[in-house]
């Protein structure tokens, strides 16, 4: 941990203008990513899991976005206050993104090789002519272990399948060996054994090239597959921060705890499931201590001041107060 | 076997001509059989057939060839005022509630409205009955005079449940019923769903659902779709912890399970499922499958194998003791 993080969120805070007062999407959202880590932003529909990572990069426009407070620093170099074209030049080179549904970011009418050549090309400001781009293209594609490549690079986008769609958008995403990889929900959209081969994919990719990756999914299981680490975000705040394998053998956050006992598992049989009982908070006016605590079974007075992250374990952080010194002297049942 | 069946499909047909003369062969040559008071999970990728059996089966597509019956009477041929009744007897439950529900529409109203066109309960009787349906899936009074946009998205899917179970259904088709919810709220959802085997132990549900560990854990019995055939049945457990067929095993393997360790006993498929215009000769999943032997599967269709008590399966090299991917 001694390293400089590649990417460096700190204190990160936005709120969207909206008829109804301000809403307050992220709140003092801290999170570093090292080189070469694999990290799952992890958390239900509305958590705001896709607008940080959107929003750290310029992708959310202003009005009705309003970033009030932090710092987002990509190797070192702070990103918040560039100018558009600025971060373009960041876009594309540096970070790289790649979303849910691969047939919306492919242009229908032109074909996959067009479409590659120009993206490489932008990505290199100009600087790399049409056949270079063309042979890089190709590696890529290669690389993506799309088969038959050339012949593909011909195709239009509905000649392809959803898998070899997002394939496509990798390969293309990886052009410019771009430090970071955000994939937001990449798998989402596509059927169980093509997801496990766009995940192997990734692992791989992970594994072999070195690549950094912050990967958004809804789906601990998704997760599990490609990333050592894991962050859990709860109504616009990060609510636990650890690796893999304590997020599901010792899951500190109730919200966490939760979100396990919701998930069926394929392979056990399971009487019941626990549900979480009520809904998220009204984000325009949102309670002064833990989002969580009017869910959780475990709340105390304690709970009702803002509840900051704190080290339980190795590498290990969580937003609760039943880690509080004061709190332990009571049995926490978990 | 000695209960009655509640849904009985036999050789079904469902073809789609498409305008440039091809034809979708959606379904082809299916048989499924949900004795009354069974929970019974429909399982495939997308473009396996496994909503239109479910449409077939309550006459929302129409059948090319074959025959369906629910609790005995003849769904493909019924006429109009049999298919009132059918209605009455089988309900059906959608992926996405909120397109599921008149927007102009009260949950009250929405869930009377299938009461006042097939019973004869009016006023206080109506709503009384209304109101206990809507309670028994926890939305107390406070929601009733709500329009769907007020619920969210868990609480529109108990309005559709609400509103299907209100007609007391012996049967209960079920597309995809939380595949549009959140984790935490799907846990709810599919609480409910369980709960209804112990409180209403006659009602038939075919759960259809892309998502297997959803059906480990709300269904007794498995049938998993290719290419519009089933090519393995039988009770969950079994088929789940030893799959006969080389699909069935592939499809659990590429399970993304929520655990830190990755299992070494993973099986991949490689390319994409093929377009149901064109179906593989032979076995269909002959393109896709490990073990496909050639001269066999990609010529012969395959039989289909008893392999154990009540369990099924289309494959040539289908025993009963298959062996057991390495461990």
């Amino acid at each position: 941990m001694t390293k400089e993080p590649l990417l460096d969120i700190r204190d990160f805070s936005l709120v969207f203008d909206t008829f109804d007062g301000t809403y307050h999407a992220i709140d003092r959202v801290n999170l570093s990513l090292q080189p070469g880590e694999a990290l799952g932003l992890v958390g239900e529909t509305g958590c705001g899991k896709s607008v940080l990572t959107r929003a750290a990069f310029g992708l959310v426009p202003t009005p009705p976005a309003r970033i009030t407070g932090g710092s987002v620093k990509l190797a070192g170099r702070e990103l918040l206050g560039l100018s558009d074209r600025e971060l373009r030049q960041v876009r594309g080179r540096q970070v790289a993104m790649i979303f849910q549904d691969p047939m919306t970011y492919l242009n229908p009418v032109f074909r996959i090789g067009t479409q590659l050549i120009d993206a490489i090309r932008a990505q290199s400001g100009g600087r790399i002519k049409r056949v270079e781009a063309k042979a890089i293209a190709l590696d890529m594609l290669e690389k993506v272990q799309l088969p038959n490549p050339e012949r593909q690079l011909a195709a239009y986008p509905h000649e392809l399948s959803g898998g070899m769609r997002q394939r496509v958008l990798i390969a293309m995403a990886l052009a410019a060996k771009p430090r970071l990889l955000i994939a937001d929900e990449p798998t989402t959209a596509l059927d169980v054994t093509i997801q496990a081969q766009i995940l192997d994919l990734m692992a791989g990719l992970v594994d072999e090239m070195g690549l950094t990756m912050i990967m958004i999914s809804h789906d601990l299981g998704v997760v599990a597959q490609v990333c050592s680490r894991v962050a859990v975000m709860y109504a616009g705040k990060v609510v636990e921060d650890a690796p893999i394998a304590q997020i599901f053998d010792a899951p500190a956050h109730p919200y966490t705890q939760g979100l396990l006992a919701a998930l069926p598992h394929p392979f056990r049989r399971q009487d019941r499931l626990a549900s979480i009982p009520g809904t998220l908070p009204d984000l325009l006016h949102p309670p002064s201590g833990c989002l969580f605590a009017a869910r959780c079974a475990q709340a105390a007075p304690a709970c009702g001041v803002p509840v900051p992250m704190r080290p339980v374990g190795e590498a290990h952080r969580v937003a609760c107060t039943l880690y509080d010194d004061e709190r332990k002297k009571e049995p926490a049942h978990v | 076997m000695s209960d009655p069946a509640m849904l009985a499909i036999r050789d079904l047909d469902v073809h789609f001509p498409l305008v440039n003369g091809q034809l979708v062969r959606a379904v082809e040559k299916l048989s499924l059989t949900l004795r009354a008071g069974e929970t019974v999970g429909l399982v495939g990728e997308s473009g396996s057939g496994k909503t239109t059996v479910g449409k077939t089966a309550l006459r929302l597509v129409r059948a090319t060839a074959g025959q369906i019956e629910i609790d005995g009477m003849d769904v493909i041929g019924a006429s109009n005022r049999d298919l009132k009744k059918l209605r009455q007897k089988a309900q059906i439950i959608f992926q996405d509630p909120h397109s599921s529900l008149n927007p102009r529409m009260t949950i009250r109203r929405a869930v009377s409205e299938g009461l006042i066109l097939n019973t004869s309960l009016r006023g206080k009787a109506l709503r009384d009955r209304v109101a206990e349906t809507l309670d028994a899936m926890g939305l107390s009074a406070q929601f009733h005079d709500r329009y769907p946009h007020e619920l969210s998205g868990g609480q529109k899917q108990r309005v559709c449940i609400a509103r299907a179970l209100v007609l007391e259904p012996d049967l209960l088709v079920l597309d995809e019923p939380t595949s549009a919810l959140d984790v935490s709220v799907q846990a709810q959802i599919l609480g409910i769903l369980k709960d209804l085997r112990a409180t209403r132990p006659a009602l038939t549900q075919l759960f259809i659902s892309h998502n297997l560990a959803v059906v480990r854990f709300l269904c007794e019995r498995v049938a998993v779709m290719y290419l519009g055939r089933i090519v393995e049945e039988g009770p969950v457990e079994q088929v789940f912890d030893d799959p006969c067929h080389p699909y069935t095993r592939a499809l659990l393997s590429a399970v993304p399970v929520p655990e830190a360790r990755a299992r070494p006993d993973r099986m991949r498929l490689t390319g994409d499922i093929p377009s149901p215009t064109n179906v593989p000769k032979g076995c269909s999943f002959h393109t896709r499958c490990p073990i496909a032997e050639k001269g066999l599967c990609d010529t012969t269709p395959p039989p289909l194998r008893r392999t154990g008590e009540a369990r099924m399966a289309l494959c040539h090299f289908a025993e009963p003791m298959l062996e057991t991917p390495a461990t």
